[in-house]
């Protein structure tokens, strides 16, 4: 069956709909394009290089997912890969999943709750957590790439494992939440039998800038989050230290990238009761303006080294200086979180909410894993915040139109 | 397996998706069943022309064409229940849906015109209704159905006597018993009016006044200890039993409607079972949790010599999921008058596995109606 818009579906409901399908399989090596994506109408292309959902500009609305096999079983993982990207692809140009749509005595393919919605910007990353290269019997130890690893125990965890982890991910990001959320139940649903999924996350507001198109917004506790971040603009920093390049020992992995998430709830309560002076030396920015103690505006630089009366500027511990490539050998990583709410902890009568941190990078263990040893010991955010959840994941490279994500792999 | 008239069932997609955004029961394109037949239509402010029209039984595609500024939508009824629909066509537009349709008077109406009302009159028998293969499979289901009605009424009937005779333990003792022909062949019973709900309702679902049936039964037994004030209960249930028992007798029965019936019983499973709000006085959840899926593998089987060529690939598919599902249980049967564990022993763990099972199982079931369809639309 031809492609069907999803909004052509509401319109016309169909008729004559036949090869009238927007956004072609139109192949662009490395581009993502991300029209307009403001008001919520731009189609961002799946297919390419990268995997989409790493350098586009970050969408307004997240829901990330993690999920475990049932089975050992390749050739189940293979099919469900190319289903997975087959349906990816298709929703990321706004078409509906399937072609079993409309008939009467048949369920439909598709879940329905998009129609008449646009594409908003859906991208849909996919990737592999460690596990399944444990598994002997889905043949893939020997392809496990060096800087794929469980993260280590680190300061300041307090890992819950059911919202850790996992066989494989989803991250569907998009400015409508309803089309994000519709990625993920339609990818669990055609997984039925392969997977089950693990854990999942919606983040309601993006709380990282990764183009110069855009503002840096604001966190929950009020801060400009991400006025350092990796633009993807920054083709050199993205080179050095996002995408795998031919330092990796995987060749699968060439284009690719690897992911850490990590569900960090926000004490709130105790935050909105830190005076705002204590909150900006926490953070090492000032609240409204975003700017660094040592500035007057968002964008001025950072000093380290200032000193009033004998002390630091920017306190020993504040976040911006732990979290700086200064004090981390110059490492960087490209963050893409979001922020969550997942209504009340019911033990204490407080907001469950805080942030989903995603950072993308090309080696975990050399640069998440250092910055969060020595936040998760000194920071001066610790006070406020918990690690409740993490995950890591191998983000293979894109898929060419006709092959899948996950091919260099398990081709 | 719903309420609604039985000629109707084969458009039962169409009542969600009408609540939803309008849209037909189906519409034109590769989906419509190959062989349709094309009645066309232009909307008028007089009214839908023609007016009157003749069709034979099977799948038709309704293709539609507004004359009118004012009159800018057509349906098609059986009664007063819209079977499909074309809306929002105003002067100049096309559209089209596509019903499946057996013999009967309906009615095709332009909302708004002059003259609404026309009829359509269907012919006919459904090609493939008539063939052998397809009557072996409703012939083989209707005995299932047979089977599980006397088995209901001889089950039952003990448990009553236990009820009125105020012995509370031996009542316990037989309600698990009575539970499973009827919760295996459940959807049939629920296409009886408010033969279901005076049955099978648990509390809540009707007024307080109305509460009966097995479930106010299990209440009284495990939650109020005591049989007093129930035998009228009991015996109510008893003739409501015989009456579902003579009503089941004469049912009309369609292959697609057994295929869906094993749907709906995994949906119960899903629904009810695997929550444990069926018995929530009682536990015994998993003995309805086997006998739904009971059922829904007989209905399965009766059909499944419908399945041809590549739809073999999906029944085979379907029997290894149904053995998944029992293996799943086994762990939880007991050799004891209830047969399984109690509910209120099961861990989170354990009744995700058993979901997970069932949803494997039940996602692929779904995509079997259609293959049925076709075959007994010919």
């Amino acid at each position: 069956m031809s492609p069907l818009s999803r909004r052509r579906l509401l319109t016309s409901a169909g008729v004559g709909a036949a090869g009238l399908g927007i956004g072609g399989a139109g192949f662009l090596i490395g581009q993502e394009t991300a029209e307009a994506s403001a008001e919520g109408t731009g189609t961002v292309e799946f297919y390419g290089a990268h995997q989409a959902g790493i350098a586009t500009p970050a969408q307004d609305r997240l829901h990330f997912a993690a999920f475990d096999l049932v089975e050992d079983d390749p050739r189940a993982l293979k099919a469900l890969l190319e289903e997975w990207t087959a349906a990816a692809a298709e929703m990321s140009r706004g078409e509906m999943v399937g072609d079993v749509n409309r008939m009467p005595v048949a369920p439909p393919d598709d879940t329905g709750e998009t129609v008449g919605l646009l594409p908003s910007s859906l991208t849909v990353t996919f990737g592999f957590g460690p596990a399944i290269f444990e598994r002997p019997a889905l043949g893939l130890g020997a392809r496990r790439p060096a800087a794929l690893k469980p993260l280590p125990p680190l300061p300041g965890d307090e890992l819950n494992g059911l919202e850790s982890g996992g066989d494989l991910c989803v991250q569907a990001c998009s400015d409508d939440p309803q089309v994000a959320f519709h990625a993920v139940r339609n990818l669990a649903r055609i997984g039925r039998g392969t997977v089950v999924m693990r854990w999942s996350q919606l983040g309601f507001g993006r709380t990282a800038t990764t183009s110069r198109s855009q503002e840096t917004p604001r966190n929950l506790m009020g801060m400009k989050d991400g006025t350092a971040n990796i633009r993807a603009e920054d083709t050199g920093a993205m080179e050095r230290f996002v995408w795998v390049g031919s330092e990796t020992d995987q060749p699968w992995m060439r284009d690719g990238s690897y992911v850490v998430t990590r569900r960090i709830r926000m004490l709130l309560e105790v935050w909105d009761r830190a005076s705002l002076e204590d909150q900006e030396q926490t953070i090492g920015r000032r609240k409204y303006s975003g700017a660094p103690l040592t500035g007057s505006r968002e964008f001025d630089p950072l000093d380290l080294e200032a000193e009033t009366g004998g002390k630091k500027v920017v306190a020993e511990n504040a976040h911006v200086r732990l979290a700086s490539a200064t004090v981390n050998d110059g490492e960087r990583i490209l963050r893409r979180g979001y922020s969550f709410t997942d209504g009340v902890d019911q033990s204490l009568g407080e907001l469950e909410a805080g942030l989903f941190f995603i950072a993308f990078q090309k080696d975990p263990e050399k640069q998440f894993v250092p910055i969060q040893r020595r936040l998760g010991q000194f920071d001066a955010l610790n006070e406020y915040i918990k690690h409740v959840g993490s995950a890591v994941f191998a983000v293979p490279p894109g898929a060419r139109p006709g092959g899948y994500v996950g091919e260099s792999l398990l081709g | 397996m719903n309420r609604l008239p039985v000629r109707a069932v084969l458009c039962l997609g169409a009542a969600s998706l009408l609540a939803l955004f309008a849209s037909a029961c189906g519409s034109s394109g590769s989906d419509t069943a190959p062989g349709a037949k094309t009645l066309s239509f232009t909307i008028t402010d007089a009214g839908c022309d023609p007016h009157d029209t003749k069709v034979a039984a099977g799948p038709i595609n309704f293709a539609i064409e507004s004359a009118s500024s004012k009159v800018t939508e057509l349906e098609v009824l059986d009664g007063e229940t819209i079977l499909g629909e074309k809306e929002n066509l105003t002067d100049g537009l096309e559209g089209s849906f596509a019903l499946t349709l057996e013999e009967g008077e309906y009615t095709v109406r332009c909302n708004g015109a002059t003259d609404e009302d026309g009829t359509l009159t269907v012919s006919g028998k459904l090609k493939g209704a008539g063939s052998p293969e397809v009557e072996a499979a409703i012939a083989e289901y209707r005995q299932y159905l047979a089977q599980n009605t006397n088995e209901l009424v001889a089950q039952t009937k003990p448990f009553v006597a236990a009820v009125v005779a105020g012995d509370v333990a031996k009542a316990k003792q037989l309600y698990p018993a009575a539970r499973i022909p009827y919760e295996r062949i459940e959807p049939v019973a629920e296409s009886f009016g408010d033969l279901d709900p005076r049955i099978d309702a648990r509390e809540n679902d009707v007024p307080k006044s109305e509460f009966g049936g097995f479930h106010r039964i299990e209440k009284a037994l495990w939650e109020e200890g005591t049989a007093k004030g129930a035998a009228p209960v009991a015996k109510q249930l008893q003739a409501d039993i015989e009456e579902l028992a003579a009503e089941i007798k004469d049912v009309k029965l369609q292959a697609v409607q057994i295929a869906n019936g094993a749907n709906e019983l995994l949906s119960e499973v899903s629904a009810s079972k695997i929550t444990g709000e069926e018995e929530r006085y009682s536990h015994v959840d998993l003995v309805d949790f086997k006998a739904n899926v009971e059922g829904a593998e007989v209905a399965f089987e009766d059909v499944q010599p419908l399945m041809e060529g590549e739809d073999k690939q999906l029944a085979t598919e379907i029997e290894d999921d149904l053995a998944t599902v029992y293996a799943s249980l086994e762990p939880y049967e007991r050799n004891d008058d209830v047969g399984f564990v109690p509910y209120t022993e099961l861990t989170k763990a354990d009744t995700r596995k058993l979901a997970q099972g069932i949803d494997v199982l039940a996602e692929k079931l779904s995509q079997v109606p259609p293959v049925i369809v076709r075959v007994e639309n010919g």
